[in-house]
């Protein structure tokens, strides 16, 4: 392929002002040179103003006010779940460090201040730990059930 | 002026910024949508689903990122996933049709020049209109980022998905095709 055939199959990017600066000096010293890309050139600038100005399709003023209302309850959703979120963490963060707590507190009462000491494992840290496993896993299922009983209804809405 | 700080507002949860945001892209987003899509009735549902998009990810949005890009990406992955739905065979077919549109013979009825002028140039818009629709969706759109939207390549590389060099060839192939469309069907008459 030739200069000329080489530079008129880039006429139509040249005219789309999508070609390289070094390329686009090319194009622009071949076209002084030859009428023939000139006017193939003028061509494609004449496609390329039209396309610009084309006339722009206005949305509906009741779709764009309906979309903004749409996305204005959305925002407000997505901001409601995520304090949620952040109170969910907060609430089971406090709990975890109130269940831990009670069980030194619990054993002090209990066995006075001596026992806080003994390191075995006896009767006592085992019904706790019973309990604040059955205590956690009705917990857990009930903030379960909520959930998906809150995104049914989310779904619904 | 950039969107960046109604963006920003946004991002904090601010509703006049989404107002502001929504009033300063909706004839951009409802053209490029349309010329995606090619039904009205179509690109206002999506234009609805694109803003729902952008309330629910924009705590995702990297400000250092380009929002227009941005939102014309989420615009997009939108406008395809419901043209594989309703067209599943050929996204990248061309409809059939005439371009050429039809007569405005009836509408020169003015002797004046310059109403003849624009009933003239606006039968030369339709045409060319006409003749964009029948593209594939592959060329309309970025003949439409690139003319209408006055994007620069890397932009739309970036909302296609596709290397420059794609973009390049598209945009060539697009011209050519759009170009052949507009070819006078009778000697001596010319789509200017």
């Amino acid at each position: 392929m030739n200069d000329h055939e080489a530079i008129r199959q880039i006429l139509s990017l040249a005219a789309a002002g999508a070609l390289e600066p070094g390329v686009e000096q090319k194009v622009a010293a071949h076209v002084k040179s030859c009428g023939e890309c000139a006017a193939e050139l003028e061509e494609w600038r004449l496609l390329a103003g039209e396309l610009r100005r084309l006339p722009t399709p206005q949305p509906p003023a009741i779709l764009v006010e309906r979309a903004r209302a749409r996305a204005e309850a959305k925002l407000a959703e997505e901001e409601e779940y995520r304090w949620q979120r952040g109170v969910m963490i907060f609430v089971v963060a406090f709990a975890w460090v109130l269940t831990l707590m009670s069980w030194p507190f619990v054993r002090l009462v209990s066995r006075g201040l001596l026992g806080m000491l003994d390191p075995r494992l006896n009767q006592a840290w085992i019904g706790f730990a019973a309990f604040t496993t059955i205590v956690w896993l009705a917990g857990g299922t009930a903030a379960v059930l909520l959930s998906l009983r809150q995104r049914r209804e989310r779904s619904l809405a | 002026m950039g969107p960046e700080s109604e963006v920003a507002r946004l991002r904090r949860g601010d509703m006049d910024a989404l107002t502001v945001l929504i009033s300063r892209y909706q004839n951009r987003l409802y053209r490029y949508l349309l010329r995606l899509v090619r039904e009205p009735a179509e690109a206002e549902d999506l234009f609805q689903q694109t803003w729902l998009r952008v309330a629910e990810k924009i705590r995702g949005f990297d400000p250092s990122r380009n929002f227009d890009a941005w939102l014309f990406i989420v615009a997009r992955n939108l406008a395809i996933d419901r043209l594989r739905r309703i067209q599943p065979e050929s996204l990248d077919e061309p409809i059939s049709g005439d371009a050429s549109g039809g007569t405005a013979a009836d509408r020169l009825t003015s002797k004046e020049p310059a109403a003849i002028d624009h009933v003239l140039e606006r039968e030369r818009s339709n045409r060319l209109a006409a003749a964009l629709i029948t593209l594939p969706v592959v060329y309309r759109e970025v003949l439409t980022l690139r003319f209408e939207e006055e994007m620069k390549l890397e932009e739309i590389a970036q909302v296609l998905g596709v290397p420059l060099s794609t973009v390049k060839s598209r945009l060539r192939r697009s011209l050519e095709q759009l170009r052949h469309c507009l070819e006078p069907r009778h000697p001596g008459e010319s789509w200017q």
